[in-house]
């Protein structure tokens, strides 16, 4: 193993995202204040409690979630594309790095980026919000493995793209309906029977819902399932996107 | 001597063309190698397979005996590139662009460092440490190109195309850097769109055309087999006879003025002379032009370099 090149490319990638907080750290944080005030605090009067817990309450997790995937897929996505869109992508291919130390810095750069993120949100949600975490532990840990399903999605989505068109498809046509889709405003139970059978086949109902059981004590799906879903997705991707960089496939010609 | 490259019957094709249809270049360790030819011709892609940019689709690419694939952390370590491209970026400075790239070939930065402070003052970039890539000008940005490709003190150095757009004066500049480093025992493969430049450097080149060297040797022995040279003679009194005393050499005549293409003008000038004084006329001048690598490549590819 190259261990000082791949620390190097792996500060480069957490260093970058650090260096314009403004796009990749604040945001989240406002328009999850945003979200617990508007939502949460002006609907609350009209929605009663979901399963005894309060409507501001119930939405945080899946703030959270939603934080945490997307800025752990955007961060190697939007690196890589944008390495190869400035030519630098020859400093890393020809230097003796194995394609396994350049997936691992990218899906690190995200993995830190997605944990930070959903951090944050969750001490926002505890602040603000009033929200208390059942499971301490369970719930980093769980923002943890869903950060590396996602950051080595957004990996294989960065290998693959050649246009910042590309990555604004995937984001505005998957990432955030899914997200939506998932369970972040509602429990599946208030859905029809059909829609709850299509939510099932929605991997993001899972985060939220897993993420939802560590710090509520309350999940639409089995927590169990939940965690061996995103466990599943971490290093199924991983391995894909990994492989991908080893195929050279849209970044070697 | 031992061979720092050796590239062996190399193929690529991207879809249906045909970038390299075989290529054999074999380079010496302490080498000033050129690698010359017209754009398209395959010199980008031979580098690029050889530092691992390009999968190629058969052949053998070996560095200091070692294949670039199989072993490609040591063959990537002994060279350093100086892509033809510049590379951008948005958010580092040039430092620590420089530290970075000294970290992904394993060098950590305090170690890096004298290489570093060496670099920008060698090549004139001290003030820009703390600038953006962005913010340089085209001749500094190029500087910066070869300092990153020289940050881990590499034994192999590639040169594509490393004055391209660089104005007289850093051009120079930059032959005589090249000249130091060659003469501290680096081994150097430039490509070049400037026949000069080879000439003045190089000591052995390979010309490639649509993928295949169709010759190769030192910028000597080539303009010696493939070129010819000029040699033009000036009389003060012309005679009829003389046109008839040449008849056994290729030349043209304009009135006093008689031009000759030679293969070997040293060894056909005293009987040139001869003949011609032996025909009553009287030379006012003699003038040699020598052939440059230029003319070689005209004479092989029937085209000039840069059309």
């Amino acid at each position: 193993m190259n261990w000082i090149g791949l620390w190097t490319l792996t500060s480069r990638e957490v260093g970058r995202f650090f260096k314009v907080y403004r796009q990749t750290v604040i945001p989240g944080l406002i328009s999850t204040v945003l979200y617990i005030l508007i939502f949460g605090f002006t609907l609350e009067q009209r929605i009663s409690s979901i399963e005894g817990i309060s409507y501001t309450i119930f939405i945080i997790p899946g703030l959270i979630m939603m934080n945490t995937l997307t800025n752990a897929s955007s961060n190697p996505s939007s690196s890589l594309l944008q390495m190869k869109l400035t030519g630098q992508v020859p400093d890393l291919m020809q230097a003796p790095l194995s394609s396994l130390e350049i997936s691992l810095a990218f899906i690190i750069g995200g993995v830190v980026r997605g944990v930070v993120n959903g951090i944050l949100i969750l001490l926002i949600g505890m602040w603000i919000g009033g929200m208390e975490v059942l499971y301490p532990i369970a719930t980093i840990g769980f923002i943890f493995v869903v950060s590396v399903a996602f950051s080595s999605m957004g990996l294989l989505l960065g290998q693959l793209a050649d246009t910042w068109d590309n990555l604004s498809t995937m984001q505005n046509f998957f990432l955030t309906p899914l997200s939506f889709l998932g369970g972040i405003f509602y429990s599946v139970n208030m859905l029809p029977d059909w829609a709850q059978t299509i939510s099932a086949f929605n991997p993001i109902y899972y985060m939220i819902n897993g993420l939802r059981y560590t710090t509520l004590g309350f999940s639409d799906s089995d927590p169990q399932y939940s965690f061996v879903i995103a466990l599943l997705m971490s290093i199924g991707l991983s391995f894909i996107a990994i492989f991908s960089m080893k195929s050279g496939k849209k970044m070697k010609q | 001597m031992n061979e720092a490259i050796k590239i062996t019957n190399l193929k690529k094709s991207y879809d249906k063309i045909i970038a390299l249809k075989g290529i054999d270049i074999s380079i010496k360790d302490g080498a000033f190698f050129g690698l010359l030819g017209p754009n398209g011709a395959g010199k980008t892609t031979t580098i690029n397979i050889l530092t691992g940019l390009v999968n190629k689709d058969s052949g053998e690419t070996k560095v200091f005996n070692k294949d670039t694939e199989k072993d490609f952390r040591f063959t990537r370590s002994q060279i350093g590139i100086s892509a033809q491209e510049f590379s951008q970026d948005w958010f580092f400075t040039l430092e620590k662009l420089l530290y970075f790239q000294a970290g992904y070939f394993g060098i950590r930065k305090k170690d890096a460092e004298p290489k570093v402070n060496e670099l920008f003052d060698k090549l004139g970039l001290n003030e820009k440490r703390n600038s953006r890539l962005r913010q340089l000008s085209g001749g500094m940005k190029r500087r910066f190109q070869i300092a990153k490709a020289l940050v881990h003190d590499p034994k192999i150095i590639i040169l594509d195309e490393p004055t391209a757009g660089v104005d007289v004066e850093l051009r120079h500049e930059l032959w005589r850097y090249f000249k130091e480093l060659h003469n501290a025992g680096k081994t150097i493969l430039l490509t070049t769109h400037y026949i000069e430049e080879a000439e003045k450097l190089c000591d052995s080149v390979s010309i490639i055309n649509n993928g295949e060297v169709i010759a190769e040797g030192s910028p000597k022995e080539l303009m010696k087999s493939e070129g010819k040279e000029g040699l033009t003679i000036h009389l003060s009194k012309s005679s009829s006879k003389v046109k008839n005393a040449l008849k056994n050499f290729t030349f043209t005549q304009e009135d006093t003025r008689i031009h000759f293409t030679l293969k070997d003008p040293e060894k056909a000038l005293p009987e040139i002379i001869k003949k011609i004084v032996d025909s009553g006329s009287h030379i006012a001048s003699i003038e040699t032009s020598k052939s440059s690598l230029e003319d070689v490549f005209l004479s092989l590819t029937g085209k000039g370099i840069n059309e």
